[in-house]
């Protein structure tokens, strides 16, 4: 039964990224150059989706980290290091990344497992401030000290006169960009998928549920706590160092900023905990709202994601998946199933 | 003579100064039933939780079926055989009552295939009467069904030894019964039982051997009437005021149950 | 390492101890008190300094002055914010919490964002800044000292308050037991609004001594909240009394580094988040 499920899901997100793939052609076809400004609003919004999808990953254990940025910061300064050190081949920088934030993770990870709730958080935060605040300190021939350090760009369509208009330089590029965002997303949503059908689920459950009994049952806190912990932190430091090659450049301050912690955090809550729809559907709302807000205010946008976030703890517990579920019964009992538990949340009890 | 399927080896654990469990020795024959009564505050819970690994001892060790388990964790000792059903139950309330089994039938023993957790899932489910109930929430559960949900999910861990605390309270007497027979039955399919108990006619009733505790240590052992016949062990009890201090008492005030 | 530099940088720590005292002891207020892990704390703080610089650049208010009026308008917000937000919140689990109030905070940091923009912002023109005392090998400065005696005055004046007056020895109450405290009478809602306003309004007026002392960015507010976790998680939450002590450790921690470590001035705000990690930490594996 479950089997069939799992297959049903992965069906359905093929299909769901074939015709994302998809859309870079059809917006071209509909709207000319204005198609390479719908394409960036696209890959923010891909790249939200994974940060977002990785950030449950990690929740699904009752683990509600803070350490988000740092993750995604270190897989963006791995690359840039690695490039900048040595001749590796351009591509090198996104597997690398992964390996450096899921090792970084497994540390932290570790040093973290007895820690619940609030502590974790907290701890999970100065992490990331300590994180920022090393990388700063960095030598300036390692990483460009508090400067930072630029990264070669991942695609680089050359301009034939006669044969392109010039706005299709730039949108070649981002149609490159926007399928590896989409591939990252591709990875994100099956490693999601199969967790949710696989016992993994009820291991994850269970120990966000209640940490002790769950080891009564016989789960392992310690590995699944982990293995979430890893898995998540991989997935988003690829995206860094992937958005590290399209700005251009890494930075401390800007690369560690705690605002993508906010964001992975607000999205997924908005969205729905421990769903794979809830987190994709809250970014691509979210980003929406994001790019209308930031053309009417530049600094202080990021306002409209507390907003959400205080609107969703208050009067939206379980997301907008949970509002979309409250309407089938079907649905309500999936919901009950999944949602976070009151006093479970922090589930620490014996 | 076979090994006892499981023992405490002089257990202690202390909290700050204070013992709650000192110098605690004993061993649970395979397939008996096993009970540890004592006044409130003897250390009763807190043995059960040096047994399960939810407690670290202060001094002692845990021996289940001839392996020192005293170091390891809580799952490890699961997937040795070790079950335990909380004295306040503990579902995971969002899932379902099948969900609930299956955490620990896919858990409880390493390797488990789906199918075979699921086939004891269903036999869990059988043997404690839940049948009816696999598609309900826990937390919708009375309290009769969530004890018994208690057991089930112990038993969906494939147990050898189950330690069960104070599952009568709050039952009432017809109640009771029927989780007397669930514990017999479980005892016939060859599951050790070692269980706290207040309710001293289930005590009577059920148990193979008594352990007497009384401020953290052992008072007494020996067979229901053995104990209970103990000048030293009703000494303890009169200060709760409990009913059955003897093998003839009856009625008295009701204690604290 | 040079040496020499120690006196100074003992002094200099002890005097900013002060005011990390003020704002973690309001913090500490909160957590105590109320029971809540209050994420936007560090907000209060910036807001405190940002009001002060707009009433320094509008119309030309000593920040002494802008005291008396920051500290009401703080305490309006905190209170304001606990009867529209926070109270309903207070039963739900403490993550819960914690999302909620860290929403709050980024509202309040985009809002000030918003407003002044991301540059950074200083009391600049004040007379009296640039004054200082020379003491052998250290020099004082008169700011530093000043927020200092401020931040000890109302430091110490919140023990006595809660020592002494009603409202404190109803905090208290609530604070160690409060089924206990609503039903000998309390109306426990009511200490919970006063505590919250109070503990914005400390932090408030220690970010008006900051805009003097430095030239805070919005962005600010979470470096503080953490500085004040660092300080309140040293000392144990809920115990206030071990907030100074707990401070002038950090103060002395993150000076000794700022000064002898070299390139240990970038480095200073990490010795706090380090801080906080090594104790969360290391206590955790202490416990059994």
């Amino acid at each position: 039964m479950r089997r069939r499920g799992l297959w049903l899901d992965l069906l359905a997100a093929a299909v769901f990224v074939g015709l994302l793939a998809a859309l870079p052609g059809i917006l071209r076809g509909a709207y000319g150059q204005a198609s390479v400004s719908y394409l960036a609003l696209g890959i923010r919004a891909v790249g939200l989706a994974v940060l977002a999808l990785s950030w449950d990953l990690v929740a699904r254990t009752g683990q509600l980290s803070l350490a988000h940025a740092a993750f995604y910061g270190a897989g963006a300064y791995a690359a840039a290091v690695l490039l900048k050190l040595t001749g590796a081949p351009l591509w090198l920088g996104i597997p690398v990344a992964g390996v450096v934030a899921g090792v970084l993770a497994l540390g932290l990870g570790a040093a973290t497992l007895r820690l619940y709730g609030i502590y974790f958080a907290i701890a999970t935060l100065a992490f990331a401030e300590v994180l920022k605040t090393v990388v700063k300190s960095l030598p300036f021939a390692i990483s460009g000290g508090s400067v930072g350090t630029n990264l070669p760009p991942l695609f680089r369509p050359v301009f034939v006169a006669g044969e392109m208009e010039r706005w299709e330089v730039a949108y070649l590029r981002n149609q490159g960009y926007f399928h590896v965002y989409l591939g990252l997303l591709a990875v994100a949503i099956v490693v999601s998928l199969l967790i949710q059908r696989s016992r993994l689920r009820q291991a994850f459950t269970a120990v966000r549920t209640n940490e002790f009994v769950a080891g009564v049952m016989g789960v392992n806190p310690a590995r699944a706590k982990l293995v979430a912990f890893v898995i998540s932190s991989v997935i988003v430091g690829m995206l860094g160092a992937i958005e590290a090659h399209r700005f251009g450049s890494v930075n401390p301050d800007a690369t560690f900023s705690v605002h993508t912690t906010v964001l992975a955090l607000v999205t997924p809550i908005f969205g729905g905990l421990y769903t794979t729809v809830g987190p994709i559907l809250a970014a691509l709302v979210l980003s929406g709202v994001e790019e209308t807000l930031k053309r009417t205010l530049s600094d202080g946008y990021l306002v409209a994601y507390g907003v959400v976030l205080v609107v969703s703890i208050l009067f939206m517990p379980r997301g907008l998946v949970g509002l979309f579920r409250g309407l089938t019964r079907r649905g309500r009992e999936r919901a009950r199933a999944d949602a976070p538990r009151a006093d479970a949340l922090g589930g620490r009890d014996a | 003579m076979p090994e006892p399927v499981l023992r405490a080896e002089r257990l202690g654990r202390s909290f700050g100064g204070l013992a709650a469990v000192q110098d605690l020795s004993f061993a649970v024959e395979e397939g008996e039933i096993f009970a540890i009564i004592g006044p409130n505050g003897a250390g009763k819970t807190t043995t059960l939780n040096l047994l399960s690994g939810l407690l670290e001892p202060s001094s002692g060790r845990v021996f289940l079926g001839g392996v020192d388990v005293t170091r390891l964790p809580t799952y490890r000792r699961c997937h040795l055989g070790l079950g335990r059903a909380f004295q306040v139950v503990q579902p995971f309330p969002e899932m379902t009552v099948e969900e609930n089994l299956m955490v620990g039938a896919l858990f409880g023993e390493p390797g488990a295939s789906a199918s075979e957790a699921a086939r004891r899932v269903e036999s869990a489910l059988e043997r404690t009467g839940l049948a009816h109930l696999r598609d309900t929430p826990a937390e919708d559960l009375n309290l009769l069904q969530e004890k018994r949900l208690e057991i089930a999910r112990a038993l969906a861990t494939n147990p050898k030894v189950l330690l069960l605390d104070e599952v009568m309270a709050g039952l009432r007497p017809a109640e009771a019964r029927q989780a007397v027979e669930l514990v017999r039955s479980v005892r016939d399919d060859g599951v050790t039982v070692v269980f706290i108990e207040h309710v001293m006619p289930v005590v009577r009733d059920l148990a193979d051997r008594v352990l007497v505790m009384d401020y953290g240590r052992e008072l007494a052992h020996g067979s229901y009437a053995e104990v209970t016949s103990n000048p030293r062990v009703i000494e303890a009890y009169l200060g709760e005021a409990h009913a059955d201090s003897g093998p003839d008492a009856d009625g008295g005030s009701g204690g604290e149950g | 390492m040079d040496l020499t530099l120690l006196p100074q940088a003992l002094v200099s720590g002890v005097l900013a101890s002060g005011l990390y005292a003020l704002v973690a002891v309001g913090l500490a207020l909160a957590i105590g008190v109320i029971g809540i892990v209050n994420f936007a704390h560090g907000e209060f703080f910036m807001i405190g300094a940002f009001l002060a610089y707009q009433l320094f650049v509008s119309f030309g208010f000593d920040p002494l002055l802008s005291i008396l009026f920051v500290a009401p308008v703080l305490f309006v917000i905190g209170a304001a914010l606990y009867a529209s937000t926070i109270r309903f919140v207070l039963k739900a689990p403490e993550l819960n919490q914690m999302l909620l109030t860290f929403g709050i905070g980024i509202i309040l940091q985009n809002l000030a964002l918003m407003v002044w923009g991301g540059d950074p912002r200083s009391i600049g023109g004040v007379p009296y800044r640039a004054i200082g005392i020379q003491l052998g090998d250290v020099s004082v400065g008169l700011v530093p000292l000043g927020s200092f005696a401020i931040s000890v005055l109302l430091v110490g004046g919140l023990y006595l308050m809660l020592a002494r007056t009603p409202v404190g020895r109803a905090m208290r109450a609530v604070a160690q037991n409060r089924i206990g405290a609503g039903l000998v009478g309390l109306e426990v809602n009511r200490v919970y609004l006063v505590a919250f306003g109070l503990s914005a309004l400390l932090a408030g007026i220690g970010g008006v001594m900051i805009a003097v002392i430095q030239s805070p960015t919005p962005t600010v507010g979470l470096a503080y909240t953490l500085k004040a976790f660092a300080i309140v998680v040293l000392a144990g939450l809920g115990n206030i009394r071990g907030i100074v002590t707990a401070a002038i450790v950090v103060a002395l921690a993150e000076s000794l580094v700022a000064t002898l470590v070299p390139n240990g001035d970038a480095l200073r705000n990490a010795v706090f988040f380090a801080l906080i990690l090594g104790t969360l930490v290391y206590r955790s594996w202490r416990k059994t």
